[in-house]
């Protein structure tokens, strides 16, 4: 145990100077400013259009309801803005704006926004090339001679991932509050989020709602996105051991985020998608109340699904890696 | 950076790595845990309550605030352009009064709505009072989907063999009863605005077979003029012209819904008669 921390300095500070993380803060630092501008400009529209958020509330439901009685509109689709209808109601009816303009409901807009696709990139820029890289670069051989076991040497990558996975959730969350907050201002900590819908085919049974502050709100995502962040880097870890070059594992995990996205919008009919890692990353929506891609699933059942992948890939990485011929 | 040291450097990732994976397992301990054992609790919110509009005359209103509620007529269906007669009478509006501000304050009419489904909106739900309240101006339909039992948005072409003038007149009194329902609220949300209702008028004036229809139409108008009537504040704007001799120009192809210059015309009215 006491060989094992060194070993993690040295992977954390190896990421560190590869500037990966440099690069995803300076990716944060462009895409924020360019949501935080898109998100005042909605916001000066809805300004000029409606006397308060009420008015702007009322006429967002109003919407709603005329698509739904619209004949052209697919089932699948109607159910969920039946239930989006529900929970707006919800806050109208107990006077809680939903979309308040300030910089904390800002950031948990931007976190829940960018679970299925965002933040899987960003952890890709970290772990394709945690092994694959050193095989690229030829240091593997350096890493394999020194006199330490192969499992701890795998282990220490997968704890300096894991920080910088945990490092870059929260310096996106703080990031997003900074800008934001520039211009949305720095309040909203705590105004109530109502959560706890549970969805009954098209309607929300509203009997275990409640009422949590925004802040406990934010840290309840921030964690669901760490989880789900985390099975992305495990899997990436996994694909990183098993593909020689970075780039062919950067575009195999892509592949597997962004079908999973796409499979997600469409697969209402095909049930067994649910069993695929990526249909179940949007974890945040279970918080929401949003209905997830496929009936039936639920936050148990994500988290389920989740750590089975990311068991089998653990175990699968570190099965081969221990034992794997390392040759150029 | 560059100053930093390896030690100190690590030092500074481990530590701020350690607590913010502490943090993130917390929030994400609490998440589960809220989720899998949620405690229902009531969230007494406070309800908002806007201040009437003054009531006076809207020449001397510094704010003109619309708003629009009922059935697809107030939508705008069948105006190519979108705008309805509640956009046109905001413009008229905006002309007859230059001074003041005329603005929607919202238009929250939901197509193929019945009178009865009118009435339990504005019982219960809170934004359409709440809307309805902070305006000077009420423009609203309804009865079109009662008496003719057609969805709007669907082609009227199709039902009009299986309308029944019997049954139309047999839907008379209970939507009428719905009609006084809706008045008396609005009445009782907001007393100080200018309520203008828009007649009915029989979109079937044209098919032989359907034009004694427009004896119910006018029955309907009738007895709505009298429940509107009781209220000094509210008014009734006639359709029932509009929709005779010139019903190829006005009306859409739906044969239903007013057409955009149709609307005009409705627009035309409602504005003539506010003062």
């Amino acid at each position: 145990m006491d060989r094992l921390l060194p070993l993690i300095q040295n992977e954390a500070l190896k990421i560190w100077k590869k500037k990966r993380f440099l690069v995803i803060l300076i990716v944060l630092l462009i895409l924020i400013p360019i949501f935080t501008y898109a998100q005042m400009k909605i916001a000066e529209t809805n300004k000029s259009h409606f006397k308060d958020w009420r008015n702007q509330l009322v006429q967002q439901i109003n919407e709603y309801q005329n698509m739904l009685s619209s004949d052209r509109i697919p089932d699948e689709w109607k159910r969920s803005r039946r239930i989006a209808v529900q929970q707006l109601q919800y806050y109208l009816d107990h006077d809680v704006n939903p979309n308040s303009p300030d910089g904390v409901t800002f950031t948990r807009s931007f976190m829940s926004n960018a679970v299925t696709l965002f933040f899987p990139l960003l952890v890709l820029a970290i772990a394709s090339d945690l092994v694959s890289g050193e095989r690229t670069a030829g240091t593997i051989k350096m890493l394999l001679t020194r006199p330490v076991r192969r499992w701890k040497i795998l282990f220490s990558k997968l704890v300096a991932l894991t920080m910088y996975v945990s490092l870059t959730v929260v310096a996106s969350a703080v990031l997003c509050y900074l800008i934001s907050g520039a211009v949305f201002g720095y309040d909203g900590w705590a105004m109530p989020v109502f959560t706890g819908f549970v969805i009954q085919g098209s309607s929300i049974e509203s009997s275990f709602v409640h009422a949590v502050p925004q802040w406990l709100y934010l840290l309840m995502e921030a964690g669901l996105i760490w989880v789900s962040s985390m099975s992305v880097a495990l899997l990436a870890l996994m694909v990183s051991v098993l593909v020689r070059s970075t780039a062919a594992s950067i575009v195999t995990m892509m592949a597997a985020v962004i079908s999973g996205t796409i499979l997600s919008s469409m697969s209402s009919s095909w049930q067994s998608a649910k069993f695929i890692f990526s249909v179940n990353l949007q974890l945040t929506d279970y918080l929401a109340g949003s209905p997830p891609p496929i009936t039936g699933m639920t936050l148990g059942f994500s988290l389920l699904v989740l750590a089975f992948w990311a068991a089998a890939s653990l175990t699968v990485s570190f099965s081969v890696f221990t034992k794997q011929d390392i040759m150029n | 950076m560059r100053t930093l040291s390896s030690g100190s450097l690590w030092k500074l990732i481990g530590l701020s790595a350690v607590i913010s994976t502490l943090l993130l397992l917390a929030g994400f301990g609490y998440a589960v845990k809220d989720m899998l054992h949620p405690k229902g609790e009531a969230f007494e919110g406070t309800a908002a309550v806007p201040a009437l509009p003054a009531s006076g005359k809207l020449s001397e209103a510094k704010e003109i605030s619309i708003t629009a509620i009922g059935d697809s007529l107030t939508k705008g269906t069948g105006d190519a352009t979108g705008e309805g007669y509640v956009k046109q009478t905001i413009a008229l509006l905006a002309k007859k009064y230059p001074d003041a501000d005329v603005r929607l304050n919202n238009n929250l009419a939901v197509n193929g709505l019945k009178a009865e489904r009118l009435v339990r909106l504005l019982e219960t739900d809170k934004g359409y009072r709440y809307a309805l309240m902070q305006s000077n101006v009420i423009l609203f339909t309804i009865g079109g989907n009662d008496l003719f039992q057609i969805a709007a948005g669907s082609s009227a072409n199709k039902k009009a063999d299986e309308l029944d003038l019997n049954k139309l007149k047999a839907e008379l009194p209970q939507g009428l009863n719905q009609l006084a329902k809706v008045t008396k609220l609005l009445h009782d949300i907001n007393p100080n605005a200018h309520v203008v209702y828009v007649g009915l008028y029989n979109p079937f004036y044209d098919i032989p077979d359907f034009r004694a229809g427009s004896l119910q139409i006018q029955a309907w108008n009738e007895q709505a003029y009298a429940l509107l009537h009781q209220y000094g504040n509210m008014s009734m704007v006639p359709t029932f012209d509009l929709f005779e001799q010139t019903i190829g120009r006005y009306l859409s192809s739906d044969h239903f819904h007013p057409n955009h210059i149709g609307y005009a015309q409705i627009a035309s009215r409602i504005a003539q008669s506010l003062e």
